[in-house]
C-alpha cells in the first residue's frame, strides 16, 4: 500500500529497539566482554583482556564432567518429550473433538504455570512420603520409600514435563504438511493403519520432529530451574554451575566464560542440525 | 476413516495424565493439615491457606510481582505494537532484519541472559531496583509481544484498509477506525501472554532481584529451597488459579490458540 | 469532453518488466468500460493506480479534467468495489456503507437517508444490522457496492468483483450492475478476465495484454474486428490456419482462400476463423460464390446442448465447427465422414503469426 510505503514511519520502531539496545544488546557484549577479565587469588575482579579465565575452565575436567551431564539429560529428557508429545499433538492436529481447544491448552499448559510452582508439585508426586511412594509402599511392592527426587529420575521427570508443551507446540505447527487425504490415498491402496502411520505419517512429520527435537534440547541444555531445584544440591549440570559461579561464589569473569562457552556448545549443535538437514533434503 | 483411533486415545490419556497431575495434586496438597508434604494427608483443613495469609514476606513478593507484571505488559505494548506494526505492514530494505534483531532474544537461553543483564545493571546500578526489573522483564516480553502482534497484524487483509482509504478516510483514520478493532483479538492475547511471562518470570528476577526487592516466584524459589511445607502447596494452588483464569479469559473472548497463531 | 483520462501511464516494480506500459485511454462521462486480459496483464495494477492505491511511476491520471495524480485515495472520490468486497467484519451493513459519508461529516439524518436509498438500491432491506459474516456471496457483494456507491464517486471501480460468484448469481449480478450503472449515468470502470463478463456488461472494452493496451473498442469491434492476434485469440473461440500470404492473394494448404480485407504482409500468416462462422457442408456440393472452403473428415463430435462442436481434420489442420442443434438434421453427421468446412471471406480474419 502506497501510504505505508514512506521511509519516514521508521520512527515506529524506535521505541523498541532502544529498549532493546540497552537491556539485550549493551549487556550481551558486556558478557563477552566480561569474560576475559582476570580474576585476582582474593576474588577480586581486574579488568583485563585475557583468556586466564578460559584457561582454568579448560583445566578444570570438573567442567568437562558438566558438559556430559548437561549433555546426557538434555537428550534424555528431549528424547521422552518427543515420545510423549508425539501422539498429542497427532491427536491435537486430527480430533474432531469440541474440546478441541480445551485439550491443546491443557497440553500446553505447564508453559502457563511457573516453573517453581511445577517442580514443587513434582516434590509433592515423587518425594518420600508423596502419591508414588505412598502407592508403592500400600501395594506391598516396596518396603521403604524409593529416591524418586533429588537425584537424575526426578531432574529427568520434571525436565520432561518442562519440555512438552514446547515440542507440542513445535509439532503441531510442523504438521501443516500432513493431510489426512494423503493417508487416506494410502490405505485406499491396502497400507494397514500401522503400514501408513510408518510409511505416510512419520516421514511427511520428520522435519517437524528434527525441529522440536533441536528446540527442546536447546532449551533442556539451559535449563536452571528444574535441575535446580529437583536436583535438591545433587545434581550438577552447566547451568547450575553458571548460577553458583555468578551469585554464591561471584566469580562474575567465570561465570561469563561458562555462559560463553554453552552459547558455543549450543551454535555447534545448531551447525550440525543445519549440516544434517541439508544432507536429509538431498 | 475415523481422525483418531483407541490406541492413540488411550496414549493421549496417559500423557495427559502426567501433564496434570502435578498439578491436581498441588492442589490436593493445599487442603492437607499435616505439617509436611505428605499424599494422601492424613486430614484436610485450610489451615495453610491462613499461614500465606499471615507470611508478610509472601505478600510483599506477590505484591511486587503484580505491580511488575502490569509497568512490563504496559511499557511491552507501548513499544512493541508500532514496531510490530511497522514491520508487518511496511515495505522497507532491511525489515527481515529488524525483525530477526526484534525477536532474537527469545532464543538465546534465558541463563545467559539473565546473567548479561546482572553484570549489565549492577554496575549502573539498576540491579535490585524496580526499574531494573522492569528493563529486564522487558527483555524477553517485549520480543515476544512484537512476534505475536506482528503475525497479528499480517494477517489482516489490506483490502479492507484499502477500501477505507478509497471511502476518504486519512491514514490515522483508518488505523483508529479499521486496523485497531481487527486486531484487539491479537492484542488481548499478547496482553494476558505478556502479564503471565513476566509474573511467572524466575530465571532473570533470580540473578536481577535482591533481598530486599524479591518477585513472587523468587520467594517461592527460595522458601521451596529452604523447606517443603503445604503453605507452598497453598501458594502454589493461587498461582495456579490466576493464570487458569486469565487463560480461560482470554479463551473465551478470543480463542487463545488462534490468537497465538496456531 | 473524456471524464476520465490516463495519459502515458506507467507502473515499474523494481527491475522487473513493466507492469503497466505506457498506458493511454479516455472514459467518457457515464460509460461503462471493461478493462480486459488475462491474469498478470496489469489490468488491476491500472485500477488501482486510478484509486490512489497504487503510485504510478510515470504519466497522468485525470478525472473531470482535474489531475489527481498525486492525490492520496482518500482525496479521490472514487468507489472502488474488490474482488473479496472487503467489507469491514467489525462493523454491520450500515456501520459499512456509512463510513464513506462519516468520512465527509455528513449529517445524521442525511446519512441515515443515503444508507436507506443505497440499501433499498441493492435490495437489501431489512439488513441493516446484519454482520459480513453472516452474508452470502452475493448480498456481500451488494454491500460492497452501495458502499462504493453511497459516496457518490466521480467513477465507480469494480475489480473482478464478479469472480468469487457461482455461475447464475453471477449473470445475475451483471445485469444488476449494469441496471444500476445506467440508472446513475455514473461512470465505470470493471477489471475482469471473463470476456463474457466484458462483452456483456460493458460499453467499450480496453484489452490489455502485458501492460500495453492491446485495442480499445465496442464489443463489437473487438470480436469481430480483432485488431491483432492477441485479441482474436482471447476474445472468444478461433480456428487459427496456417496460411502464405502473396501480395493481395492468400492461400491456405495451397488452395487460394478469399478475404475481405487484403493482408498487408508477404509470406507466412496465421489464418483465424470463429467456429460457430464456420459451417459444415456435404462433400459434394459446390462451393457457392465468395466461400471458402476445405474437404475432411470428421474426427469428432462433442455434443454441448444448444450447439454441436464438429472437428473435422483437413489439410489445413484440426478445425472446428459449430451448428446449432436446431432441427432434425444435425443428427445425420457422423465420425469418419467426409465433408466440406465453409466460410466466408468477411470471416476470415489473417495477421502475422505468432513471434515465439
Amino acid at each position: 500500500m502506497s501510504l505505508l510505503r514512506r521511509p519516514g514511519m521508521l520512527w515506529l520502531a524506535l521505541p523498541a529497539t532502544a529498549v532493546l539496545l540497552f537491556t539485550y544488546v549493551a549487556p550481551m557484549f558486556g558478557l563477552a566482554r566480561m569474560s576475559f577479565n582476570r580474576t585476582l587469588p582474593g576474588g577480586a575482579m581486574q579488568p583485563d583482556w585475557t583468556l586466564a579465565t578460559y584457561a582454568e575452565m579448560a583445566a578444570d575436567s570438573f567442567n568437562l564432567e558438566l558438559t556430559l551431564n548437561s549433555i546426557q539429560l538434555s537428550f534424555t529428557a528431549t528424547t521422552f518429550a518427543l515420545l510423549l508429545a508425539y501422539p498429542v499433538s497427532l491427536f491435537l492436529f486430527r480430533t474432531e473433538s469440541r474440546f478441541r481447544s480445551l485439550l491443546a491448552i491443557i497440553a500446553i499448559g505447564p508453559l502457563l504455570v511457573n516453573g517453581v510452582v511445577r517442580v514443587f508439585g513434582w516434590i509433592a508426586v515423587l518425594g518420600d512420603r508423596g502419591l508414588v511412594n505412598s502407592a508403592l509402599l500400600a501395594l506391598g511392592l516396596v518396603s521403604e520409600p524409593v529416591r524418586l527426587i533429588y537425584n537424575w529420575t526426578g531432574v529427568t521427570i520434571g525436565l520432561t514435563e518442562s519440555l512438552l508443551p514446547y515440542m507440542v507446540l513445535a509439532l503441531l505447527a510442523g504438521f501443516g504438511r500432513l493431510d489426512r487425504e494423503v493417508e487416506a490415498a494410502a490405505m485406499s491402496l491396502g497400507a494397514r493403519p500401522w503400514r501408513v502411520f510408518v510409511r505416510v505419517t512419520l516421514p511427511l512429520s520428520l522435519p517437524a520432529i528434527v525441529l522440536g527435537w533441536l528446540i527442546c534440547f536447546i532449551l533442556a541444555m539451559s535449563a536452571f530451574v528444574t535441575p535446580k531445584l529437583l536436583g535438591g544440591g545433587r545434581v550438577f549440570v552447566l547451568a547450575t554451575q553458571v548460577f553458583e559461579e555468578a551469585v554464591d561464589t561471584v566469580n562474575w569473569p567465570l561465570a561469563a566464560a561458562l555462559s560463553v562457552y554453552m552459547l558455543v556448545l549450543l551454535l555447534l549443535f545448531l551447525g550440525a542440525y543445519g549440516a544434517l538437514t541439508r544432507r536429509v533434503e538431498r | 476413516m475415523k481422525p483418531t483411533g483407541p490406541v492413540l486415545r488411550l496414549v493421549v490419556a496417559l500423557v495427559y495424565g502426567f501433564i496434570l497431575i502435578p498439578i491436581v495434586i498441588v492442589l490436593a496438597v493445599s487442603f492437607s493439615a499435616d505439617n509436611y508434604i505428605v499424599f494422601p494427608p492424613s486430614g484436610w483443613s485450610l489451615r495453610w491457606y491462613g499461614t500465606l495469609l499471615a507470611t508478610p514476606t509472601l505478600f510483599e513478593a506477590f505484591r511486587v510481582s503484580v505491580m511488575l507484571a502490569a509497568l512490563v505488559t504496559v511499557l511491552a505494548l507501548a513499544c512493541g505494537m508500532p514496531a510490530a506494526f511497522l514491520i508487518a505492514r511496511h515495505r522497507f530494505r532491511g525489515r527481515d532484519a529488524l525483525f530477526g534483531f526484534f525477536t532474537a532474544p527469545l532464543l538465546l537461553p534465558t541463563l545467559v541472559l539473565a546473567l548479561a543483564l546482572l553484570l549489565a545493571f549492577h554496575p549502573w546500578g539498576l540491579a535490585a531496583t524496580v526499574p531494573g526489573l522492569v528493563l529486564a522483564h522487558l527483555t524477553v516480553t517485549l520480543p515476544f509481544v512484537i512476534r505475536i502482534l506482528t503475525t497479528a497484524f499480517a494477517n489482516l487483509t489490506p483490502d479492507v484498509e484499502d477500501a477505507a482509504a478509497t471511502l476518504g478516510a486519512r491514514p490515522f483514520t483508518v488505523f483508529r477506525r479499521v486496523t485497531l478493532p481487527l486486531v484487539v483479538p491479537g492484542l488481548i492475547a499478547a496482553t494476558a501472554l505478556a502479564f503471565l511471562l513476566s509474573f511467572d518470570e524466575t530465571v532473570i528476577s533470580l540473578f536481577i532481584s535482591g533481598p530486599r526487592l524479591q518477585t513472587l516466584p523468587v520467594a517461592v524459589y527460595h522458601y521451596v529451597e529452604r523447606r517443603t511445607d503445604p503453605a507452598i502447596a497453598a501458594l502454589s494452588a493461587l498461582m495456579i488459579t490466576g493464570s487458569i483464569a486469565i487463560v480461560v479469559l482470554v479463551e473465551r473472548m478470543v480463542g487463545l490458540m488462534r490468537a497465538v497463531g496456531r | 469532453m473524456s471524464h476520465v483520462r490516463l495519459d502515458a501511464l506507467s507502473k515499474v516494480y523494481g527491475s522487473n518488466a513493466p507492469a503497466v506500459d505506457d498506458l493511454t485511454l479516455t472514459v467518457e462521462r457515464g460509460e461503462f468500460l471493461a478493462l480486459l486480459g488475462p491474469s498478470g496483464c496489469g489490468k488491476t495494477t491500472t485500477l488501482r493506480m486510478i484509486a490512489g492505491l497504487v503510485p504510478p511511476t510515470g504519466g497522468t491520471i485525470t478525472v473531470g479534467g482535474a489531475d489527481v495524480t498525486s492525490l492520496p485515495p482518500y482525496r479521490r472520490n472514487m468507489g472502488l468495489v474488490f474482488q473479496n468486497y472487503a467489507l469491514f467484519p467489525h462493523m454491520s451493513v450500515a456501520d459499512n456503507i456509512a463510513f464513506g459519508l462519516e468520512m465527509r461529516n455528513l449529517p445524521r439524518s442525511e446519512q441515515t437517508s443515503r444508507i436507506a436509498e443505497a440499501l433499498a438500491m441493492v435490495r437489501l432491506e431489512g439488513y441493516e444490522k446484519r454482520r459480513p459474516r453472516e452474508l452470502s456471496g452475493g448480498q456481500q457483494q451488494r454491500v460492497a457496492l452501495a458502499r462504493a456507491l453511497v459516496i457518490r464517486p466521480d467513477v465507480l471501480l469494480l475489480d473482478e468483483c464478479l469472480s468469487n460468484l457461482d455461475a447464475k448469481l453471477r449473470e445475475q449480478m451483471r445485469i444488476e450492475i449494469r441496471e444500476i450503472q445506467r440508472r446513475l449515468g455514473i461512470t465505470a470502470i470493471f477489471v475482469t478476465h471473463d470476456q463474457v463478463e466484458a462483452l456483456t456488461m460493458c460499453d467499450r472494452v480496453a484489452l490489455m495484454d502485458r501492460g500495453r493496451l492491446a485495442q480499445v473498442g465496442t464489443p463489437e469491434d473487438v470480436y469481430e474486428r480483432p485488431a491483432n492476434r492477441f485479441v482474436a485469440n482471447f476474445v472468444g473461440r478461433i480456428n487459427v490456419m496456417r496460411g502464405e500470404a502473396n501480395g493481395a492473394s492468400l492461400a491456405v494448404a495451397g488452395a487460394p482462400v478469399a478475404v475481405a480485407n487484403a493482408p498487408r504482409t508477404q509470406g507466412t500468416v496465421d489464418v483465424m476463423v470463429r467456429p460457430h462462422r464456420m459451417t459444415i457442408r456435404p462433400e459434394d456440393v459446390a462451393a457457392a460464390a465468395g466461400e471458402n472452403r476445405v474437404s475432411g473428415t470428421i474426427g469428432r463430435i462433442v455434443y454441448i446442448g444448444d450447439v454441436i462442436q464438429v472437428a473435422v481434420d483437413t489439410p489445413a489442420g484440426p478445425l472446428v465447427a459449430e451448428r446449432t442443434t436446431t432441427g432434425p438434421d444435425w443428427h445425420t453427421l457422423a465420425v469418419g465422414q467426409r465433408v466440406a468446412v465453409a466460410w466466408s471471406a468477411a470471416d476470415t480474419l489473417v495477421f502475422p503469426p505468432e513471434a515465439r
